[in-house]
């Protein structure tokens, strides 16, 4: 009994133990598997993480890439915001250029007009020295020889008549020609050169004793600086203003005419006095004017020419006139120029 | 055409201008033989015997010619220009007659040979004096070559 009861105890023993054993190898099976299964998922996680390492890896040339190429759109972007300043500059410059063409093509358009205007003016000037001549050369001659041929028909009202027909068309071409000598002074060219003046003047006196030789004038002349001028020029202008005194004293007893000269501040002024008929202050801005008289030309003879000349002639020798003058007590004209050190 | 000499040629084609200065060359016995035509194209015809003029003898040349400047059709320098060109008609002083005092004119005709240059006054004592000056000067002080 014991035995068997041994024995029992050792078979259940014994299964006990088998199936203890099965568990275990169940269990080691099972952890065989397991363990598989965490070999299978390390490999897997360090796969993961090697991919992930790599993927990092990217990430980070990624980022530096974009780091790249954000420094080269910065770098880009200056450049086109200095481009563009630089248009603007550019385009401003251009604006500006292009206002000094229209400037510059006005100007060009201004200038062909005015050479239009002034071509017109000399084809004018031209047509009234040849054509307006042409007709008064005819009055005055056929009047002429009206008189002439047939003077025995006529009574004395019908010749005085005929005179004034031929004092006048005289007159018209005489206003002509100096109409025209007054355009040309404007076109002459100055040349320049140092005028003894004390010869200029004792020959324009002395011309204008021969054209007038009755008349007595006591010429009172007076330091003569020299000038420096252009020489035909100034003896029109000392023509004018002596022959102006000339006339100018013809109906008073004794004729004085001074003429002097000095020298200041760069300026040689000249000065003709006379004790003529002189004028009135009043009138004095029509005194230089073209045609413009303070006389009629029943009291003196003239066609207003001959100061507007004299006025043309200074300012092209950068000098002034200017005059003063009282009725009946005389005239005194002055003209002043840059002297020969200027 | 007479046969005589010709003289004096003026072209003019103001018919008062040619009136005043015949008279006023007839009044000094100048204006024997003188020839009036009235335009250029007139002038270049009889002086090398052409168009109206064909047949004339050019050798029969005028001891001067007395030119208005400003004509119709031929020009006063237009004739002067041809005239001086021309072997034949170089020598026949001509004188140039205008109402102008118009500096490029003066140049121009000098330039071309012109013999005198007178503008014509407008007072017809002065004109008659110019003329007769002028008609006496080329007709008997000149000296010409042999033409």
């Amino acid at each position: 009994m014991g035995k068997r009861n041994n024995s029992d105890e050792l078979v259940i023993a014994n299964k006990k133990l088998i199936f203890e054993d099965k568990e275990k190898q169940k269990r080691a099976a099972e952890l065989a598997i397991a363990n598989k299964e965490l070999i299978f998922q390390t490999k897997e996680k360090q796969k993961r993480a090697a991919e992930l390492v790599i993927a990092n890896k990217e990430l980070v040339f990624q980022t530096k890439e974009k780091k790249k190429r954000a420094d080269e759109l910065l770098i880009a972007n200056k450049e086109l915001v200095f481009q563009n300043e630089e248009k603007e500059k550019r385009a401003l410059e251009l604006i500006i250029a292009n206002k000094e063409i229209a400037y510059q093509t006005e100007l060009a358009k201004h200038a062909a007009e005015l050479e239009a205007v002034n071509k017109e003016l000399e084809s004018f000037t031209y047509s009234v020295s040849h054509d307006l001549r042409a007709p008064l050369r005819a009055i005055n001659g056929f009047t002429k020889v009206f008189l002439e041929d047939y003077r025995a028909q006529f009574d004395e009202d019908a010749k005085e008549i005929l005179e004034e027909i031929i004092v006048n068309s005289k007159k018209m071409g005489e206003l002509i020609d100096n109409l025209l000598e007054f355009s040309h002074v404007g076109k002459k060219h100055v040349s320049m050169v140092i005028i003894d003046m004390q010869e200029l003047i004792s020959c324009v006196i002395k011309e204008l004793k021969q054209q007038d030789p009755h008349r007595t004038i006591s010429f009172d002349i007076k330091k003569l600086h020299n000038i420096k001028g252009d020489k035909n020029m100034m003896k029109q202008v000392f023509i004018n203003l002596l022959s102006n005194a000339v006339k100018y004293t013809s109906k008073i007893p004794r004729a004085c005419i001074e003429i002097g000269s000095s020298n200041s501040n760069g300026f040689c002024t000249y000065y003709v006095k006379d004790n003529g008929a002189g004028f009135d202050m009043r009138y004095y801005d029509k005194l230089f004017g073209v045609f413009q008289r303070l006389h009629s030309s029943n009291e003196f003879e003239g066609t207003g020419v001959g100061l507007a000349i004299i006025q043309k002639i200074i300012s092209k020798h950068n000098g002034k006139v200017w005059a003063q003058g009282k009725v009946d007590e005389g005239a005194c004209f002055y003209i002043s120029m840059p002297n020969i050190k200027q | 055409m007479t046969k005589k000499d010709i003289q004096i040629l003026l072209v003019e084609d103001n018919k008062s201008d040619a009136m005043l200065t015949i008279r006023a060359l007839k009044k000094h016995n100048l204006a024997n033989n003188l020839i009036h035509l009235i335009d250029g194209a007139q002038a270049l015809d009889f002086i090398f015997g052409k168009g109206d003029f064909e047949g004339r003898d050019i050798e029969n040349k005028p001891k001067v010619i007395f030119l208005d400047l400003k004509m119709p059709k031929v020009s006063g320098l237009e004739v002067l220009k041809i005239i001086k060109k021309d072997e034949r008609t170089k020598l026949i002083p001509v004188v140039m007659m205008t109402s102008s005092k118009e500096e490029s004119d003066i140049v121009e005709s000098h330039k071309l040979g012109v013999n005198s240059y007178v503008v014509k006054p407008v007072d017809f004592d002065n004109f008659s004096k110019i003329i007769a000056e002028l008609g006496f000067y080329w007709l008997v002080v000149n000296n010409p070559p042999n033409l």
